[in-house]
């Protein structure tokens, strides 16, 4: 069976770099990050797309990649937590959760920082209504979200500041 | 393109239905049909006094749309589905031709005169929404036959509209929804569309409850009657999301609300509308 | 509070301290166990079953066997001769448990099968080709039933009993006799649920062949407990097992019992040649057959209070349903007595405790595990008397409370309550929440028909186990007192490495351990390294070793403290021979080149990496006397526990009591019946706190546990046993858009048990559960509603306030006033 399933080739760019796979159609982007690119920051927290710790980022969308099948981000930028920092420097979304003490476990955190860059991306002062709606999709089972809501807070300040 | 490929193709837009059931092996197609690769029917316009969709329109274009605004029934369920990340995917193309029983669109659109606009190779045809979903899960597209465009006409001034659900979390699909619109002449409601979602095996368009509301003052006596008009009609199970019981008592909350709100907005008033959530 | 404990000045312990192990995580660097790949790795995957209950009358392995790519397959008619049944923890206990089900299946979602292959799509697909024929047979899926012994789970049992016994201190009767008040309560309800956590259970082990050990890599976070539990269902030797963990998910308990899949993880890997074998749950799998918290029903409960309201004693009957194998249990038969009276101070009380098996998922050790259902019942009763006496809550509680100059305080059964202050709390709670304001819109809004309700919740996170209390419900148990071990050395370089022997899942253990070491070294903590995850290897584990029970900042603080002194009284010998000092005169510093001693007064000094140098690469400059120097120290902390009294269920049976009050305003909205969080209050007291952004937050972690719990999160079945919560969106785990603000608010009440004064903490007691249920009653008792159940959402509420299905307090609730 698995053989005779006809490869397909595609180009994406993950973190700034160019990748040119030849992917089973019915790859998973999360398992191609995960297990092609040994990306393991992306995480898998569920099977029916509730708990968002696989979110990265798409063409500038946050998707859960999950449910995204990898050839259909041929052509496409994807970002996840692995391309936040910068020549080593935490991104501030980062910075921020950390100093909001936004993490336990850190299962949930690359998804919800990459939630968070997008919410940030097009909102630089996000309500507490919209903080919670942007994270709507985003499980975090530890912290019980406070530090999550002051950490997002906080990063949108320090952008505003910078 | 579908034609050639049979009768085990399946089209991809968003994913957000069909890789979920991939995933838990419900759905295994033979073949996938990606359409995210036809850029052209990703469109949100205005033209001949109606909205027009492509099928590919994202629900997070149609929330972000301001051209979508004019009607804000459109933004209250666009707003209103999944979380931003599936927003982001899913289409309303997608969503009207998987059809679940507890799909925002479909609910919404019953009330607003919506076509759908379907494409084969043998040529294009335009179908009513309430005629387009025969069934859960089950739509009048031929199997080589796919979903374009969906065009809502946009109404004359008088008539409000809104949609309303209650959610247990974002990322699960309503209890129960009530997408309401009215045409108001004064205190007075000409013309009225009630449909409700998850409470049936399609979304139901609540006849005898628009009829309480038709020629009527809106007054919480006429909105009450509307509102167990809509009990009557909704049919919902019993599941994880809650009893049959509790499903139709809320309905009737749903109903009230959202006819005051849709008559606020017949009045020309501002109002955000965002669902309930446990 | 003096600034000084344990010896040393308060520096580090206390502070705000950025955590260790952010970075990384941060980053997406953190190592979790699914993030493991080795060479010539295989992936197993379980067939499971669709039955609740039924007998296996034949498994085809063939199809799967024959699938391109499949390495081979497992099943329980396999194993049971290679291996022993798991060990159970209950008193002459028939039951046998093997990883699989082997003769026939007891709740759905049990193993019968695996199958390995060499990749996960490909045993995901032989798994579907596993043909399993079965006979079903009648589920039993509520415990009142399962006691009848109509349909039994475990033949060899004869019975679906797993425990039972009576808890019963001082002369009850005579207080009913003398009450003035008798409050009777026909049923209440503990419901079902996890604390899932967001990384699923994750084992790749290997049987290495050319040594016969067995390696693993996983996320167990009781590794100490699981290599028991399979050392003797494997038949080997416990040194040939190794555990490794790293960064894991989360926990909350629920990882505890991942060992049966362990065991499978390794006999699969034998079978399959000694390769790597992975497992990777899935979520589906987590929620159908990981672990679940207990559920208990409370039976005929008889209150008894005299005229003011003070409750002198209580009866009730406690039924416990641990799913279909027992597992830790019956551990939970005893350990809910750690907090036997609550927080209240009735002397005299009869429970009656039974625990049986039925046709669900096997229960494991969920946060707040056995105390939390035991706590709820007592809040109940205190809200349910105080509504039928017609006493306000905060009074009743106020009435009742153990007071502070009752402290330490023994408890009827004999616990020792270390130190508290539950009118405080309270009082602080009011003043956040705004209590009398509150009282005042919930007057108004009643009077227009709404329905809003102010609840208390008081609890207690007992820390620290005394597992002498295993022989309370087994007197054979070979288990008392409570250990940890760390690890504390000058590495050959003289960086000072921190090695312990709990297996964290984000509760910040790195950089708490480092503030405590760097107190006791008078350095900054960014200059101590702490091992990440656990590792037998590493030597420093004792038999309790692993995260649960709320006891790090009391026993794994206590050892690296421990550690630490020891290694400083090494360095400071050694410094003195080598600076020619006394070693009184020796201080601890930081210098040009970097750590340091110096002899006081003298100007020499020589630094860590001097003396890690003598002692491991230069030790013939070593005078023999010095030779038991090895600056590489371990130590073993063990709390002052004594074997408890197993007949009269009497003793101390954990060490610190950090306690939890929680307030919440709740509004039921008339039309949806959804109850909505107005304001929330949580205070805490787990003592000294040693780094208080670390105690906020797990403070605010228990806190969406419980309100998840209590709204949202159900393990609900059907009648014949399907899983119907059996995915994330079914359970529906609490989001973002569910949480209410939390106000917090803290009070200290130092522990004498604990070196610095911290108590354990991180469990809650689950305080939000019983808040909920108290401001529910109280926005619906004027409609004649008790809350029966500790889950409570809007449909249930719906059918409270117009089904009257259930909940009618003149069907559970009799009051018999007696006094004159
Ligand atoms: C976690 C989660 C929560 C969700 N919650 C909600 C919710 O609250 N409310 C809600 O309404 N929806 C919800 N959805 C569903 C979401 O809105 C989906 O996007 C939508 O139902 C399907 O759209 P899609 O574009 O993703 O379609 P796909 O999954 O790509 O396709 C769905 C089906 O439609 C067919 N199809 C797709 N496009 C066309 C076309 N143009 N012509 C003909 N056939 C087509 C496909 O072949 C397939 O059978 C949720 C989904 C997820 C994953
Ligand atoms: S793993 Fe993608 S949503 Fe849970
Ligand atoms: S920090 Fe553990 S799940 Fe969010």
């Amino acid at each position: 069976m698995p053989e005779n399933i006809e490869k397909i080739s595609v180009k994406l760019n993950v973190n700034g770099k160019t990748y040119v796979r030849n992917l089973e159609p019915r790859l998973l982007l999360v398992e191609f990050l995960r297990e092609e690119l040994d990306l393991t920051g992306t995480h898998v927290g569920c099977d029916t797309t509730y708990c968002g710790a696989c979110t990265v980022l798409m063409n500038g969308a946050a998707v859960k990649s999950c449910t995204v099948f990898a050839v259909q981000a041929d052509g496409a930028e994807i970002l996840t937590v692995e391309g936040l920092e910068k020549d080593g420097q935490l991104h501030p979304i980062q910075k921020a959760f950390g100093d909001s003490y936004g993490l336990q476990c850190g299962y949930c955190t690359p998804g919800l920082l990459i939630s968070t860059y997008e919410l940030l991306s097009h909102n630089k002062q996000p309500s507490d209504k919209q903080i919670r709606k942007a994270i709507a999709g985003n499980t975090c089972r530890c912290t019980g979200y406070q530090n999550i809501f002051k950490a997002i807070q906080l990063a949108a300040q320090n952008r505003t500041r910078t | 393109m579908l034609a050639q490929i049979g009768d085990e193709a399946k089209l991809l837009a968003g994913g957000q239905s069909l890789i979920p059931l991939m995933k838990l092996h419900f759905a295994n197609p033979g073949h996938l049909v990606d359409l995210n690769f036809i850029p052209e029917i990703s469109y949100i316009k205005e033209e001949d006094g109606a909205l027009g969709f492509g099928a590919l329109a994202r629900h997070a274009e149609i929330e972000n749309s301001a051209t979508a605004a004019k009607l804000p029934i459109i933004h209250d369920c666009a707003a209103g589905i999944a979380d931003v990340q599936v927003r982001n995917r899913g289409t309303i193309g997608g969503s009207i031709a998987e059809a679940d029983p507890s799909g925002d669109w479909a609910t919404v659109l019953l009330t607003q005169a919506a076509e759908v606009r379907c494409l084969s190779p043998k040529g294009e045809r335009a179908v009513s929404l309430n005629q387009f979903i025969t069934d859960a899960y089950t739509t009048v597209l031929a199997h080589d036959e796919l979903v374009s465009e969906i065009t809502v006409k946009i109404p004359p001034k008088g008539t409000g509209a809104a949609y309303l659900a209650f959610k247990r979390a974002a990322p699960v699909y309503p209890t129960a929804s009530a997408a309401v619109s009215v045409a108001m002449e004064g205190d007075v409601c000409k013309e009225a569309d009630i449909a409700l979602g998850c409470v049936g095996l399609i979304a139901i368009k609540a006849t005898a409850a628009e009829a309480a509301l038709r020629g009527q003052r809106l007054t919480d006596k006429s909105i009450a009657a509307a509102a167990e008009a809509a009990r009557a009609a909704a049919d919902p199970q019993s599941d994880m999301r809650g009893s049959a019981g509790y499903k139709r008592a809320l309905v009737v909350a749903l109903v009230k609300r959202v006819i005051e709100i849709a008559a606020r907005r017949a009045r020309g008033e501002q109002v955000e509308v965002s669902h309930i959530y446990a | 509070m003096a600034n000084k404990f344990g010896g040393e000045e308060k520096k580090w312990v206390g502070k705000a301290l950025p955590r260790k192990e952010e970075d990384r995580l941060l980053r997406g660097r953190g190592r979790f166990a699914d993030d493991i790949k080795l060479r010539d790795m295989a992936y197993l995957r379980f067939v499971r079953s669709p039955y609740a209950h039924a007998r296996i009358i034949s498994i085809d392995t063939s199809a799967a066997e024959a699938l391109a790519g499949v390495v081979c397959t497992l099943t329980g008619k396999e194993i049971v001769p290679q291996t022993q049944p798991f060990i159970e923890i209950g008193p002459d206990s028939k039951v046998r448990d093997y990883p699989f089900a082997v003769s026939k299946v007891r709740y759905q979602g049990e193993p019968v099968a695996a199958v390995v292959a060499e990749s996960a799509s490909i045993a995901d697909d032989a798994a579907e080709l596993v043909r399993v024929e079965y006979e079903a047979l009648e589920p039993v899926m509520d415990a009142e039933q399962a006691l009848q012994d109509n349909s039994i789970l475990h033949e060899e049992a004869g019975t679906n009993k797993i425990w039972h016994g009576v808890f019963e201190y001082g002369d009850v009767e005579k207080d009913f006799q003398d009450a003035a008040f008798v409050v009777r309560i026909d049923r209440l309800h503990f419901h079902r649920f996890s604390s899932t956590p967001l990384e699923n259970n994750v084992v790749i082990g290997e049987w290495n062949l050319k040594d016969d050990r067995i390696y693993y890599s996983c996320n167990n976070s009781f590794p100490s407990f699981a290599i028991q539990f399979l050392s003797a269902h494997l038949n080997v030797h416990i040194d040939r097992i190794r555990v490794q963990t790293s960064d894991i998910g989360g926990s909350f308990g629920i990882k505890i019992t991942n060992y049966p899949q362990m065991a499978v993880v390794a006999l699969a890997s034998k079978k399959a040649g000694g390769r790597p074998v992975k497992w990777v749950e899935t979520r589906s799998e987590h929620m159908t057959s990981s672990a679940h918290g207990n559920e208990r029903t409370f039976r005929d409960t008889r209150v008894a209070l005299d005229k003011n309201g003070l409750i002198t004693a209580i009866t009730s009957r406690h039924i416990d349903d641990c799913g279909a194998y027992p597992r830790y249990e019956p551990l939970g038969c005893v350990i809910w007595s750690q907090v036997f009276p609550g927080v209240y101070r009735f002397k005299n009380a009869r429970i009656d405790f039974t625990q049986t098996v039925t046709n669900k998922c096997p229960v494991g050790p969920n946060r707040g595990y056995s105390r939390m259902q035991h706590l709820w019942f007592l809040e109940r009763v205190i809200d349910i008397c105080a509504h039928e006496l017609g006493i306000p809550a905060d009074e009743m509680r106020m009435r009742n409370y153990i007071r502070p100059e009752e402290f330490p305080y023994t408890t009827p059964n004999g616990c020792v309550y270390d130190s508290g202050n539950y009118p405080g709390m309270l009082e602080l709670a009011k003043q956040l929440i705004g209590w009398d304001a509150w009282k005042k819109k919930q007057a108004e809004a009643q009077k227009q028909g709404r329905l809003i309700g102010i609840g208390i919740g008081t609890t207690l996170d007992s820390g620290t186990n005394n597992f002498g209390q295993s022989q309370i419900v087994n007197p054979g148990a070979p288990f008392s007192g409570n250990s940890q071990g760390a690890n504390c050395k000058l590495d050959i370089y003289g960086e000072v490495v921190v090695a312990v022997g709990s297996c964290p899942q984000g509760q910040g253990h790195e950089t708490t351990a480092a503030q405590v070491v760097a107190d006791v070294l008078n350095i900054s903590p960014d200059l101590i390294t702490v091992r990440t995850g656990f590792d037998t290897e590493r030597n420093v584990h004792t038999g309790f070793s692993g995260t649960y029970a709320s006891q790090f900042a009391v026993s794994g603080l206590s050892a690296v403290h421990g550690a630490a002194q020891k290694l400083k009284t090494e360095m400071k010998r050694l410094a003195a021979f080598v600076l020619e000092s006394e070693e009184d005169d020796v201080e601890f510093g930081v210098g040009a080149q970097g750590p340091e001693l110096r002899a006081k007064r003298t100007g020499k000094s020589i630094n860590y990496w001097g003396l890690a140098n003598i002692v491991n690469v230069n030790s013939a400059v070593l005078p023999v006397e010095m030779y038991d120097i090895t600056l590489n120290c371990r130590y073993i902390w063990r709390a002052p526990f004594k074997v408890p009294d197993k007949q009269r269920k009497y003793g101390n049976l954990t060490l610190t009591y950090a306690s939890q009050l929680h307030i919440a305003v709740i509004e039921v909205d008339r039309e949806t019946f959804i109850p909505t969080i107005l304001d929330y209050v949580a205070v805490d007291d787990c003592g000294t706190v040693i780094n208080p952004p670390i105690v906020e937050g797990q403070v605010y972690g228990a806190t969406a546990h419980g309100i998840g719990a209590a709204l949202l999160e159900n393990c609900a079945y059907d009648a014949v046993g399907n899983m119907l919560t059996s995915t994330f969106s079914d359970y529906t785990p609490i989001t973002a858009l569910n949480m209410p603000k939390i106000k917090y608010g803290h009070i200290q009440t130092p522990s004498p048990h604990s070196y610095s004064g911290a108590k354990g903490m991180g469990e809650g007691g689950a305080a939000p559960i019983h808040t909920i249920s108290a401001a529910l009653q109280d926005a619906l008792f004027s409609n004649g509603i008790i809350i029966e159940d500790s889950f409570n959402n809007a449909d249930s509420l719906f059918r409270a306030l117009v089904g009257k299905e259930i909940c009618q307090a003149e069907r559970l609730v009799k009051l018999e006033r007696r006094a004159s």
